[in-house]
């Protein structure tokens, strides 16, 4: 559920979208640094896009019955970091909204910061936090995804509480708080139970890649 | 089909049409419908978007409908929550229930939010119904977008269909062994199809870079660009 073509008046767009700007830039400097390091990760780096992509279109089993989907975000940024998954993003919201009428182009600039830095960027803290405290990575990666996801929604709802602040700014950020972010709680717990799924056969079947990507606590590696 | 709307970008009067000025025409749309917020202009640029993308770029009325479709039940909903619980103003009407009230201020929200996402959608359809993405990606190429990123952004759009295709197969076959029977089952099977995914997608990204290598990739991907018929 991302915020639909028009829904955000126009100052709120233009403002999204300037702040998004500044970080997928930069995001683009760090990919463009790891591609001048080892170019082979250009594939890499464009199918994890599309795996984020293809995960966002798959349908979570919810328990309200409502057509909900994982992010995948946490799991992005876990493996790459924040400011390349702000990258991989911005592509992956474009495609859904040419490909998928999901979201749109006025609300880019918003979704982008919701979804593609927000989010992973919570999660990235959380799982660099777990895996340096000596958590197992298995433990770390679920509370990244549920944090990342979870983290997604509740930005969602201060961007639109900043948009329509009435009565006031705090009363609508706590009604949309509770359509968003508590509806959200529960299928934040199934992305991480699904998140760690995946974790776990990535760490049966490429343990050097998830070493190569710095990604696991140090007792692992 | 999930994906018939690139099916469409790609088969319609339009696609051959100089996808710069698509380009143009939607961003300038929407930016005027935002701007104005105006009830009346919504009105007018959502006939107007409408009809060229059925008369002109010649689209079948259902698959449009269909694309209106998508974002309809959250947009009723969320409007539907505006117009309850964001009162400000003059009470106009009283449900009678826990004091929940429909005012002037929320009125509003309601009626202009909905009317300007209603402008919108057919500016974006307009671009998502007959523009194929590639020549997306290839325009905003050419207006100062990192080549890197157009690059990432081919590729993706390249194995986006590849797997869509695996994961067709491999959810039938979870399905005929009652992989979704039951929830518990149904999250197996989904972890399952992921992490696989997630791992032929490595391989195919060796497999593609070596494509690639092998046919002098120096980070640019040159695209055969037809000329016009007259």
């Amino acid at each position: 559920m991302h915020i639909m073509e028009g829904y955000l008046p126009i100052q709120w767009c233009i403002i999204w979208y300037v702040i998004s700007f500044i970080v997928v830039a930069y995001g683009i400097y760090q990919i463009k640094k790891i591609v001048d390091e080892t170019p082979e990760s250009k594939a890499l780096l464009a199918v994890s896009g599309a795996f984020m992509f293809i995960l966002s279109s798959l349908k979570l089993p919810s328990v309200t019955g409502s057509c909900s989907h994982p992010c995948g975000n946490g799991l992005g940024a876990a493996l790459f970091g924040p400011a390349v998954t702000a990258v991989l993003a911005t592509i992956v919201l474009l495609f859904q909204a040419i490909l998928l009428a999901h979201g749109g182009l006025t609300s880019l600039g918003a979704n982008i910061f919701s979804m593609g830095i927000v989010g992973p960027f919570v999660g990235w803290i959380i799982y660099k936090a777990f895996t340096k405290a000596n958590v197992s990575s298995t433990i770390a990666i679920f509370f990244a995804a549920f944090f990342a996801d979870l983290l997604t929604y509740v930005a969602t709802s201060f961007q639109l509480a900043l948009a329509f602040p009435a009565p006031t700014f705090s009363a609508a950020l706590v009604s949309f708080l509770t359509v968003f972010a508590v509806t959200q709680v529960p299928l934040a717990i199934g992305e991480g139970i699904l998140t760690v799924i995946i974790w776990d056969r990535l760490l049966a079947y490429k343990p050097k890649l998830l070493a190569k990507l710095n990604a696991l606590s140090p007792n692992e590696a | 089909m999930k994906f018939d709307m690139d099916y469409i970008a790609h088969h319609n009067e339009l696609s051959e049409f100089n996808p710069y000025i698509k380009l143009f025409i939607t961003i300038i749309t929407l930016v005027v419908t935002l701007v104005l917020d105006n009830l009346y202009f919504d009105v007018i640029i959502f006939v107007i978007m409408s009809v060229v993308i059925l008369t002109i770029a010649k689209i079948n009325y259902k698959s449009y409908l269909k694309f209106l479709s998508l974002p309809m039940a959250f947009l009723v909903i969320t409007c539907l929550f505006l117009l309850f619980f964001f009162g400000k103003g003059q009470v106009i009407y009283e449900t009678g229930l826990w004091g929940i009230v429909v005012t002037e201020g929320s009125l509003h929200y309601c009626v202009y939010t909905f009317m300007r996402v209603m402008g919108c959608l057919p500016c974006l359809g307009f671009l998502a119904l007959t523009t194929p993405i590639a020549k997306v990606l290839h325009c905003l190429g050419t207006l100062k977008v990192p080549k890197i990123v157009i690059e990432i952004g081919l590729l993706m759009y390249n194995t986006i269909f590849i797997f869509l295709n695996e994961i067709d197969t491999m959810q039938k076959a979870q399905e005929t062994r009652l992989g979704y029977h039951s929830y518990t089952t149904s999250f197996k099977s989904l972890g399952a199809l992921a992490s696989t995914i997630f791992l032929r997608s490595l391989d195919k990204s060796e497999t593609l870079q070596f494509a690639l290598d092998s046919r002098g990739y120096s980070g640019e991907l040159p695209v055969y660009e037809p000329k016009k018929e007259d």
